[in-house]
């Protein structure tokens, strides 16, 4: 088990190299995005408009903060990862945009494990419902986009110094530790009630 | 006779004392799965969810970014209950929204629009209880996670479908289990509600892993039973916490029924994460406070 702390912009050679179960932290530039976040980002691509942020070499952190104004700046309270699952569905969209890493919680399904492979991108699991710990990687707030769909839903630009511990969950050579996991939990139920 | 003036000062405590801890069973409950824990990533977990409760406490920090969606659970007797209850909890709620304790999170279920301060039609949902005689006023706010929500399941199964030794309820639990894998932010707790129709058993599930202490044995035999043997298999899958793996995804099963139809056989399974953000007290005429979670 290795344990690295990886720069923003993100190389895809060194993503390339990682291996379910490794240890990594990451320093730079991250992007929260989620439900609303997502789709946004969808609609402007299939509109041709320009998104506020290139996501080349970029991680993405499916994440809303708890923020509080004061003044004119944005101060973290604390953040930490929303469950992932909800954005299995833009698993190529993520992909052909450049993302390196997803930050998240609970794992993604059989349409991201292809694209981590196939674009270069790994899963990395954070450690669910750790956001007073989680927030003390993060130096701070950058900039907001979208506030309009809500603070969960806003894409926050962070920036971290040392974010994590994050878990490689999924890499690029078709290796998901959810996938084993259930797997292996489902032949359990299967040999305990044989008839 | 209540103090009225004082019931907001102790409603908005209740919000603060849930959102900034988790309950004490769940914490020792967790400390012990530290203990007994064989896998590394599943122990650097846990430490590290340890680790965030203590970081919480220290900062006057929500242990967690996202409140979850709240109920409130209120016994009372018939003197017992005040009008103004609700608006209370509804009040407390926006002002600890506005203290960065709670993230504002809660949206119109079709445009998805974001109220800005956690206010929306049926925040937080109610589920009260009179019993008449009964002195004290009982309220218990649970904010339960939703990305446990994501993980959960309803069937109305039937007597064909419980099976022989109940063995299709049992997988039927197991691999909702292993459906939800690391969704609900293992290790969780499983409520499962039997009996009614599917609002009956709906509603048991949440209430029996909001308002049960998770280290408490079940006084019904058969469900106690039921719930010792779940909770055993369900650790035996291997899921851990986080649902990375290792020897402790469930802290908890609990099991709350009630009679149905001999037609049918609702059973709703209900996640809730780790983050066990409950506070409850009882109130009593003369002053008397006693703190349940």
């Amino acid at each position: 088990m290795s344990e690295k702390i990886l720069s923003v912009p993100l190389k895809e050679e060194d993503i390339r190299e990682l291996k379910a179960g490794d240890v990594v932290y990451l320093k730079g530039s991250i992007y929260t995005s989620r439900d609303m976040g997502h789709l946004n980002i969808k609609d402007k691509l299939e509109k041709g408009e320009e998104l506020p942020e290139s996501f080349q070499g970029s991680a993405i952190f499916h994440a809303g903060p708890v923020v509080l104004k004061k003044g004119d700046a944005w101060e973290l309270v604390v953040i930490g990862p929303t469950t992932s699952i909800r954005m299995e569905p833009y698993a190529e969209m993520v992909g052909k945009l450049g993302v390196k890493a997803i930050v998240g919680k609970g794992g993604m399904a059989e349409e991201t494990l292809t694209a981590c492979g196939k674009y270069g991108y790994v899963y990395l699991q954070a450690a669910p419902g750790c956001a007073v710990k989680l927030a003390r990687g993060i130096e701070k707030i950058e900039d907001v986009h979208w506030l309009e769909l809500g603070i969960p839903e806003a894409m926050w630009d962070l920036k971290a110094k040392k974010f994590g511990p994050l878990v490689v969950g999924m890499d690029t050579h078709d290796n998901s530790i959810y996938k084993e996991l259930k797997e292996k939990a489902l032949d359990k139920i299967t040999d305990w009630y044989k008839s | 006779m209540f103090n009225e003036k004082k019931l907001y000062d102790d409603v908005s405590e209740l919000v603060f004392r849930s959102v900034t801890g988790i309950s004490a069973d769940v914490k020792m409950l967790m400390e012990k799965a530290l203990k007994k824990e064989t896998n590394p990533t599943a122990v650097s977990m846990i430490k590290a969810m340890l680790e965030n409760v203590e970081m919480a406490k220290e900062e006057t920090k929500p242990v967690c970014q996202s409140p979850g969606y709240p109920t409130v659970y209120i016994t009372c007797g018939e003197k017992s209950l005040f009008s103004d209850i609700k608006e209370m909890f509804k009040k407390a709620i926006c002002e600890g929204t506005e203290r960065g304790l709670l993230r504002p999170s809660m949206v119109h279920p079709l445009t998805r629009e974001n109220s800005g301060n956690n206010s929306g039609e049926g925040v937080p949902n109610f589920e009260i209880d009179c019993v008449p005689g009964q002195e004290y006023l009982e309220m218990i706010i649970s904010f339960k996670g939703c990305g446990a929500e994501l993980g959960n399941a309803m069937q109305i199964m039937t007597t064909a479908k419980l099976g022989k030794d109940l063995v299709g309820l049992k997988k039927f639990i197991l691999e909702t289990v292993i459906n939800a894998g690391g969704k609900p932010c293992p290790p969780f707790a499983v409520g499962v509600g039997i009996g009614g129709q599917m609002d009956v058993a709906c509603k048991l599930s949440r209430k029996a892993v909001s308002t049960r202490r998770w280290d408490d044995k079940n006084p019904n035999p058969l469900y106690g039973a039921l719930e010792e043997e779940l909770l055993e298999k369900i650790n035996e899958l291997g899921l851990g916490a986080a649902g990375t793996g290792g020897d402790t995804v469930a802290l908890a099963v609990k099991i709350n029924g009630v009679a149905t139809h001999t037609a049918i056989a609702p059973v709703a399974i209900n996640f809730h994460c780790w983050v066990a953000r409950r506070a409850g007290i009882r109130l009593y005429p003369d002053g008397k406070k006693e703190i349940i979670f």
